[in-house]
């Protein structure tokens, strides 16, 4: 009795299995990140009010099969993560079953995905090796254009050298086109320079009350909202340093909007976005965005400042923008910070102000090369800094150059063999090679009123040691002190003195010999 | 749907006349409230108090004089936690003895220095001045290769006998060897000078050592990898991925084998002798994502039955699995069960103390998800004392396997074949991420016969595949007390076939 119902129930479940079937592939291995309600887990991406699993199937496809790889902008959010490629472990039929669930149930009812379309997009596809960009992703399977508050927008071109906002009703347009995406892009123009060009729409408000205006652009602009120039951009300039930000009162409806542009040469860049009474965030109107880009993404961040406390001296080890990845930061009391290549046996990188923001390496995965936080980094050197005593014997073997995909053994004279801290975190590097060795100390002192750093040198061993202090910046004498490239200025203070070349510096020590060098800013 | 399989799955334990196939999916992890009530008659999982305020995502966790534990963050912090043992976890005290470290994955106390290694270097760590912080910070060894991925993760053991310590180093974004020595594990001796010792890694999630001083590690799913596995590292051997093989020029070593992607594990390293397959598979999806720090029972029973048997925690569950190893014909194999779970973040180290029989767990899921849904979390799992029913073992026979159950069985059950099912698979060798299980067998249990003692059962089996994972459900197994087993199934490796005397 029991074997029939238990074969009626089997045969009923195999059916729900191939209905289920989505769910469970993506409870088994789409959950871990994107969540039991797609919502994302732990700052991994959401799929809910994503439109990436919109829209055209393919694109998802995509990246199921062969993963997702760098910066991508997901529901509003910049993400940097790498997404694993599927293809290999899942068939057509659950591919397509997953991300039918996933459209249904994350995606507003986007339409079902068959195998079938699965099978012809592997095939499509069976030569690509590598994750997917999002950059190759959108070029491929473009989002739906948005819409924004200008409606019926068009066009015009006019080709000529301006060197001021011409008068364009006095002009032949060369081209006019209706935009119905609504976004401004100098990109219309489809010349690079030598254009001028005036878009025109109706900007639809849709409620009483004042409407900031963000404007920036390369090179002329002006901008015209309900009639009124409210902004204008003069000269022929990058964006950045000219930005305007204004104001206007408006009334619920439709508006005359009007913006002129003129390219002269260079970059073509415009910025155009709005806030309205109830916008939290910028309505962008143009294609570039303010920040756009990686900025962007490190502007979503809340910053994690990493500062020297109570005299005590912070560190940061991570990879830090400028010098090589064996990375040591440390910020002292005195608002002077140093970032020490324990690959290159020295200090590469010197600045002023804030030290480091740890935000970028201590949320997600820590992709990428952080740069100091504070002002005019000097950069002091790059690559190895120990001069050998001899040629090297190759008992000492370190690895150089590895940023490309073919890496090489360099042999290198000396070794970083650590720091030591003193009571107030003070490093002091050690650096040794065959038959010498020498310590490299730093601490914050003030030189003529000014926050600066004392390095003490001190050489040990039975043979001479030459390092380079300061390699690529102009060296110059003056009153006493070198001044080294535009913003450093190094005293010897006890001790061996540098010596100066044109564009290097270098210290050479004899076993039990020191010097003592005062650092200072400009 | 979610109910109707709890009655599919009760039908079929009333209904042990099913045939195998059906029974398959009868071995399913338990899960829920349930589970954990269980699972704490047996264990008391207990969260420590981390530092108020502090991010702490622990990333490596040693063992100090005095009680006192050490733990390290991804961040780079080293903290030293005093009262991690007491009954009293509120009053645990926290002092930072280190920062300023690169994502430290392995570290241990010795000669009154704390060592580990952190992505760019084997560091020691010292209090010279006796304030509690460390001051000197030597360098070791800084020989392999970093080039700013942040992909480029180095786990490192404790010392091995020699006072070695092994370091595994992940591929670069774990796809490619942009940097010296990554896909390779290499050994760091006292003097700082480092010896490469195998090829073919991926990406690491952690690195033990069994009773014996063999080091073993585990390598995620992905390229080369159809699932994630616990592998042996024995000197000289290739680990399956050869994507890091140039690195072998450098020192003018031999080249690693360049195996043929779309084959079979057992096909290639046949063809290669330096070749060491997985020792255990962890199938991808049924035992877990990601797996990563390995400790071993060495406890003398304070931590349960289980001596000399591997505890490998996993990132994406956020559980702790548990492995018996054995070596047939001069490999290691096994087999993997569900163990513990309910941890609240993803698991990265695992650290046992072998005198008390505590076992520390340090987990995190920033950048990858975890199914504990903290961002970070440092517990303590002790062994209350009540052996729970469970396979202790599963042994490879010539004709079948040997089980070795915790507790005497009912030979009613347990002598009945109809109590058992057996399902083998494999996964595609290859250079794309990942398999679909492939090769799928349904071999029979031929006879099933209990030993006088009752803890031993022993499967004949007619079809056993080598190379292949042997999956065995013994859910219709009861105790001498009635009860069915803790966790009613295992996964074999049977990389070998051990052959009749």
């Amino acid at each position: 009795m029991r074997t029939p119902t238990l074969l009626a129930l089997l045969a009923a479940t195999s059916v729900s299995f191939a209905a289920e079937d989505g769910a469970q592939v993506y409870n088994t291995l789409c959950v871990a990140c994107h969540g039991p309600d797609g919502k994302g887990l732990n700052g991994l991406p959401p799929l809910v009010g994503s439109d990436w699993p919109k829209g055209p199937a393919e694109r998802s496809i995509k990246i199921v099969l062969n993963g997702m790889t760098g910066p991508v902008e997901v529901a509003g959010k910049s993400y940097n993560i790498d997404m694993p490629p599927q293809g290999a472990v899942l068939s057509d039929e659950k591919i397509a079953a997953a991300l039918t669930y996933i459209r249904k149930t994350f995606a507003g009812g986007a339409g079902a995905v068959t195998p079938d379309l699965v099978k012809s997009v592997r095939a499509a596809t069976a030569a690509r090796t590598t994750p997917w960009t999002a950059a190759e992703l959108l070029k491929a399977h473009p989002f739906p254009p948005p819409r924004t508050a200008l409606v019926n927008l068009v066009g015009t071109m006019y080709k000529g050298e301006w060197k001021e906002m011409p008068d364009f009703s006095k002009l032949k347009p060369a081209q006019i086109e209706d935009e119905n995406t609504g976004i401004i892009s100098p990109a219309q123009a489809s010349l690079k320079d030598a254009f001028a060009m005036v878009w025109e729409a109706k900007f639809q408000v849709p409620e009483d009350g004042k409407y900031t205006f963000v404007f920036d652009c390369d090179d002329y602009g002006a901008l015209y909202v309900n009639g009124e120039r409210i902004a204008e951009i003069k000269g022929i300039a990058p964006i950045g340093g000219r930005r305007k930000e204004v104001p206007i009162l408006l009334k619920k409806g439709a508006v005359p909007f009007r913006l002129e542009y003129v390219e002269v040469a260079g970059q073509e860049v415009i910025i155009l976005g709005y806030k309205g009474p109830k916008d939290k965030e910028y309505q962008w109107l143009s294609d570039t965005k303010l920040g756009g880009g990686a900025k962007a993404a490190a502007k979503a961040r809340t910053p994690i400042p990493i500062e020297s406390k109570d005299g005590y001296t912070a560190s940061y080890r991570n990879f830090i923008a400028g010098t090589s990845p064996r990375a040591l930061g440390f910020g002292f009391s005195n608002g002077t910070n140093l970032a020490y290549s324990g690959d290159n046996c020295t200090v590469e990188l010197l600045w002023t102000g804030k030290f480091m923001d740890g935000a970028h390496h201590w949320i997600d995965r820590g992709a990428g090369n952080e740069p100091p936080a504070g002002d005019g980094v000097v950069k002091l050197s790059d690559g190895f800094a120990v001069a050998g005593p001899s040629a090297p014997s190759g008992a000492i073997v370190a690895f150089q150059g590895a940023k490309a995909t073919e890496f090489k053994s360099v042999p290198v004279s000396a070794e970083f063999k650590g720091y030591q801290l003193d009571k107030a975190g003070n490093p002091t590097f050690k650096v040794a090679g065959e038959g010498f060795s020498f310590i490299d100390a730093w601490t914050p002192a003030d030189t003529r009123g000014s926050a600066g750093l004392a390095r003490k040198i001190v050489a040990s061993g039975d043979k001479p040691v030459t390092i380079v202090l300061a390699r690529g910046l102009a060296v110059a004498t003056k009153d006493g002190a070198l001044e080294v490239g535009p913003r450093l200025v190094v005293r010897s203070l006890s001790g061996v003195a540098p010596t100066a070349a044109a564009a290097e510096l270098t210290l050479t020590l004899k076993p039990g010999e020191s010097a003592v060098l005062g650092y200072s800013f400009r | 749907m979610k109910k109707f399989t709890v009655t599919l799955l009760a039908l079929l334990v009333l209904a042990p006349f099913a045939s195998a196939q059906a029974k398959k999916k009868a071995g399913k992890p338990p899960a829920g409230p349930e589970a954990l009530a269980l699972q704490d008659q047996y264990y008391e999982r207990v969260q420590i108090p981390t530092p108020p305020g502090e991010v702490v995502e622990v990333s490596s966790i040693a063992l100090m004089p005095g009680k006192k534990v050490a733990i390290a963050t991804r961040r780079g912090d080293v903290w030293v936690c005093e009262g991690a043992y007491e009954a009293d976890l509120s009053k645990v005290k926290w002092t930072k003895f280190a920062s300023n470290l690169h994502e430290p994955l392995g570290m241990f106390y010795k000669d009154k220095s704390l060592f580990l290694t952190q992505r760019p270097e084997h560091t020691r760590l010292t209090d010279t001045d006796g304030d509690g912080k460390a001051d000197v910070f030597d360098t070791i060894c800084a020989k392999w290769g970093i080039n700013g991925d942040y992909h480029e993760y180095a786990f490192g053991t404790d010392p091995d006998k020699d006072g070695n310590v092994w370091v595994v180093l992940c591929l670069t974004g774990s796809f490619h060897a942009y940097s010296p020595w990554r896909g390779w594990c290499v050994r760091v001796t006292p003097e700082g000078k480092m010896i490469p010792t195998t090829s073919g890694i991926r990406s690491p999630g952690g690195i033990g050592m069994n009773e014996k001083g063999d080091v073993f590690y585990t390598d995620n799913q992905g390229v080369w990898n159809g699932s994630s596995s616990l592998k042996w590292l024995r000197p000289g051997s290739f680990q399956g991925n050869p994507t890091g093989n140039k690195s072998s020029e450098l020192l003018g070593f031999p080249a690693p084998p360049e195996p043929k992607s779309g084959s079979r594990v057992l096909a290639e390293r046949l063809k290669f002798p330096e070749f060491v397959p997985p020792a255990v598979v962890l199938p991808h999806g049924k035992v877990g994502n990601s797996p990563s720090g390995i400790a071993c029972d060495m406890t003398k029973g304070k931590w349960g039955p289980w001596a000399n048997q591997m505890f490998v925690g996993e990132q994406t569950a956020s559980q702790v699995q548990r492995v018996n190893l054995e070596v047939v014909n001069g490999l290691y194999q096994g087999a993997v069960f569900h163990f513990l779970q309910g941890f609240e973040a993803g698991l990265v180290p695992v650290r046992m103390d072998q005198e008390d029989g505590t076992l520390f767990i340090g987990g995190t899921n920033r950048g990858w998800g975890s199914r504990g849904s903290q961002p970070f979390t440092f517990e303590r799992v002790r062994f209350k004392g009540k052996v729970p029913f469970e396979m202790h073992d599963i042994s490879a026979r010539p004709d079948g396997f040997e089980v070795t159950f915790t507790h005497p069985v009912d030979a009613a059950t347990a002598g009945n074949v109809a109590s058992y099912a057996m399902d083998t698979f494999t996964y595609i060798y290859q250079s794309a991420y990942g398999s679909p299980e492939v090769d799928q067998t349904t071999p029979t249990v031929k006879s099933a016969t209990v030993s006088a003692d009752g803890l031993k059962v022993k499967l004949v089996i007619d079809g056993l595949v080598r190379g292949q994972i042997h999956h065995l459900v013994a859910d219709g197994v009861r105790n001498k007390a009635g009860d069915a087993l803790w966790h009613n199934e295992g996964w074999y490796t049977l990389n070998e076939i051990p052959s009749a005397k």
